[in-house]
């Protein structure tokens, strides 16, 4: 290893660093710094002035498309409300989910929880995905997978996920199942409880509630109007036995559910957090 | 790196021994074996997919993750390091720049390999890269930690055709005199992407309102200090193991000493911040939800033990003294002990910080009920398997690079009047060559 030597120290030379002042060295300003400042800071104010526009605009477009992945406007903005004072907890909401979405057990989208009001008394709640309007899981997402459709509905790309599970850490509500495994179980909740009406999604990506979107895209095509007809309206609302489950057009004020919203204190999970849920629960007796 | 060393490696001279050791081939034997433990586990994963981890809906971040967090972390002595030689112009510590951008491309590809892990979609690994959303900080981390990459490599690119046969080939030659041109252009524009990215790992915790234990504007601050720490450390730490099994003074002395002053503030830069940020969110201030969250910690996981004595007190404090007083700081030894305990407080913060969060239960319910069940979360045999595999990517190529790169250009054989053990020369006429410690 003689070939690694150290190399020789320089002597640093030490450079005077304060000059007494004298008459010649005094300029605060010589003319050659006076004339760089001068063409510097027109050239400054030249580029300023031909970037200004391009960068106003570009930075309005940041700001407009915020929250991000909103698609454009439509007529439609789709809401559900669910009354927590008539909900029996039976489940057949959660089993007509599971049959319709083809979902397992553990992978439920549509799931029930026995609470408690201060008073003691149980109620039950039963939680799709809320499709917020500011979305975590939207705003976090690497790959633009999971985007807000211009009729208010959080929507899932299954061939952009990548399967980072960002957003199931994100989502406040755990709305999001990841696919573990490559699916091969039987339904137990077909044909009891419904048929599957879309794909079984692929090992590797996240899913979640859609509101039945392939109901709702395909009625409108049809004349039907979802919340109104049952084809065009999600499989959870059509089942309810004690009709504690609406759906609807906020955007039309004589729909059925901006008129209950209207009409009817509800409230929504975790306000607090800003998300703006599009799911609004009319409160059992006792709570709030 | 200078011309003297160009001229001065004209034969092609690895930096260890030239033959191989018993020990050597030991060593080397064991990284291959846990390498192969590695690949049977990813062939698991990759085969059935990633439910052959212990990961669950409600906790889907685990080990992989902490070992990403961790690498990244610990591969931050090359933004350190470059920091001080082209923004501060501290040339000296070019002597150890070629060392800290080496670790630095093995942690972030070590980070890389975690990640790839980690994501259902193997096949989908480049859609960042198509599909924006310039909104996600996780999709600025993986552009930055692409890019950085690169940039690394670019770094590395130069040394590795310098210390190889590579550079009888003049083109190479060429394209490592281009690259050596502008590498202070690279490393200044690599020093922003990591300045972003080692942040914006914290802000991935940090700005989730949902999990109050996270939800923090520290979180990233707390994550650029640490890595500074770590990422130091871990290069001082290579540095200094090496030059004891090669005999060698790698770098000189009072370089080795700068990087251990700066591994020591930066811990206590590090410890002020993390002491204020809990006190302003567990002590003076009386959030129900945080208190909660903390309540659960305390109960349920070493939380509070491991925060105070293996984040706070053994992970930072003791080893910031260590580096800070000269008598310390002067035994190799308490230099290796204390790198070792900065880089244990970095993993258990980076554990503690991804399962915290999800070990608090969500609670959306509107009633008063406490519905949801706390998580808990142990790695599979398969997940450790594959950080096995890792770790030992991370060792093999560290040791083949101290052993055929020219890491340390200013290194010099220990004079005879300096103290190295007489026993140990004798015993072993064959050097081993330094184990991997990342």
């Amino acid at each position: 290893m003689a070939d690694y030597q150290q190399p020789p120290k320089q002597p640093e030379v030490k450079q005077p660093k304060a000059v007494a002042p004298t008459p010649e060295n005094l300029h605060l300003l010589s003319r050659r710094d006076f004339m760089t400042l001068l063409i510097g800071g027109g050239a400054s104010l030249v580029l300023a002035a031909t970037l200004a526009q391009p960068l106003d605009t570009f930075a309005r477009q940041i700001s407009e498309t915020r929250p991000a992945g909103h698609e454009g406007d439509s007529n439609f903005h789709w809401v559900m409300v669910i009354d927590l004072s008539r909900c029996i907890g039976c489940d057949y909401c959660v089993w007509a989910c599971q049959a319709t979405n083809d979902t397992k057990d553990d992978m439920r989208w549509n799931i029930r929880i026995d609470d408690e009001t201060p008073l003691g008394e149980v109620f039950h709640v039963t939680r799709p995905c809320l499709h917020c309007t500011h979305a975590p899981c939207v705003e976090v997402c690497p790959v633009s997978a999971t985007y807000h459709r211009a009729d208010g509905l959080v929507a899932m790309d299954y061939n952009k996920c990548i399967g980072c599970r960002y957003c199931q850490t994100a989502c406040p509500y755990g709305a999001r199942s990841f696919n573990w495994f490559e699916r091969s179980d039987e339904n137990p909740r077909v044909p009891e409880w419904g048929t599957p009406e879309v794909q079984r999604r692929p090992r590797g990506v996240v899913e979640k509630c859609t509101f039945c979107v392939h109901r709702i895209d395909a009625g409108l095509a049809n004349g039907l109007m979802p919340g109104v007809d049952e084809d065009a309206t999600p499989a959870c609302v059509n089942i309810c036995p004690v009709n504690a489950r609406f759906f609807g057009n906020i955007n039309d004020p004589n729909s059925t559910v901006s008129r209950i919203i209207s009409s009817r204190p509800t409230i929504r999970l975790r306000e607090d957090l800003g998300t703006e849920p599009n799911v609004y629960y009319i409160p059992p007796e006792g709570l709030v | 790196m200078t011309a003297a060393s160009h001229t001065t490696t004209a034969k092609f001279r690895p930096m260890g021994v030239r033959h191989t050791s018993l020990a050597f081939k030991l060593w080397v034997g064991f990284l291959v074996l846990a390498l192969i433990i590695g690949l049977v586990s990813a062939s698991q994963v990759i085969m059935n997919g990633l439910g052959v981890t212990n990961l669950t809906d409600e906790l889907p971040w685990g080990l992989w993750i902490t070992l990403d967090l961790s690498s990244i972390a610990l591969g931050a002595g090359a933004f350190t390091l470059s920091a001080a030689v082209y923004l501060f112009g501290l040339k000296r510590y070019e002597a150890i720049a070629r060392a800290a951008v080496f670790v630095g491309l093995l942690g972030y590809s070590s980070a890389m390999l975690a990640l790839f892990m980690d994501i259902g979609r193997y096949d989908r690994f480049y859609h960042p890269l198509i599909y924006w959303n310039v909104h996600s900080v996780l999709w600025e981390i993986t552009m930055c930690v692409m890019l950085y990459t690169t940039v690394l490599l670019m770094e590395l690119i130069p040394i590795i055709i310098e210390s190889t046969p590579l550079k009888n080939i003049a083109i190479l030659r060429t394209l490592a005199h281009v690259l050596h041109r502008f590498m202070p252009v690279v490393a200044l524009v690599g020093m922003g992407l990591s300045l972003l990215h080692q942040s914006s790992l914290g802000a991935t915790y940090g700005i989730l309102t949902a999990r109050p234990v996270w939800y923090s504007p520290s979180a990233p601050v707390l994550f650029i200090l640490s890595a500074v720490a770590a990422g130091a450390a871990v290069t001082m730490l290579a540095t200094v193991l090496a030059g004891k099994l090669l005999r060698k003074e790698l770098v000189p002395e009072d370089v080795l000493f700068g990087v251990a002053k700066l591994v020591g503030f930066a811990c206590l830069a590090y410890l002020y911040l993390k002491l204020w940020s809990w006190a302003a969110t567990n002590y003076y201030s009386q959030v129900p939800e945080r208190q909660l969250g903390s309540e659960i910690l305390s109960q349920n996981t070493p939380y509070n033990f491991t925060f105070w004595f293996g984040e706070v007190l053994f992970g930072a404090l003791v080893p910031a003294i260590f580096m800070l007083w000269r008598r310390t700081r002067s035994n190799r030894n308490i230099l290796i002990l204390g790198a070792l305990m900065i880089i244990a407080g970095l993993v258990i913060n980076r554990w503690n910080m991804t399962l915290s969060g999800f070990v608090i239960p969500l609670d959306w319910s509107p009633g008063t009920r406490d519905v949801f069940p706390i998580n808990q979360y142990m790695p599979s045999l398969i997940e450790w398997g594959v950080a096995i595999g890792i770790l030992a990517y991370g060792g093999l190529a560290f040791t083949l690079g101290i052993r055929f790169l020219n890491l340390y250009p200013q290194a010099r054989e220990l004079p005879p009047n300096e103290p190295v053990k007489a026993t140990a020369e004798a015993a072993a006429p064959s050097t081993p060559v330094a184990p991997a410690s990342a």
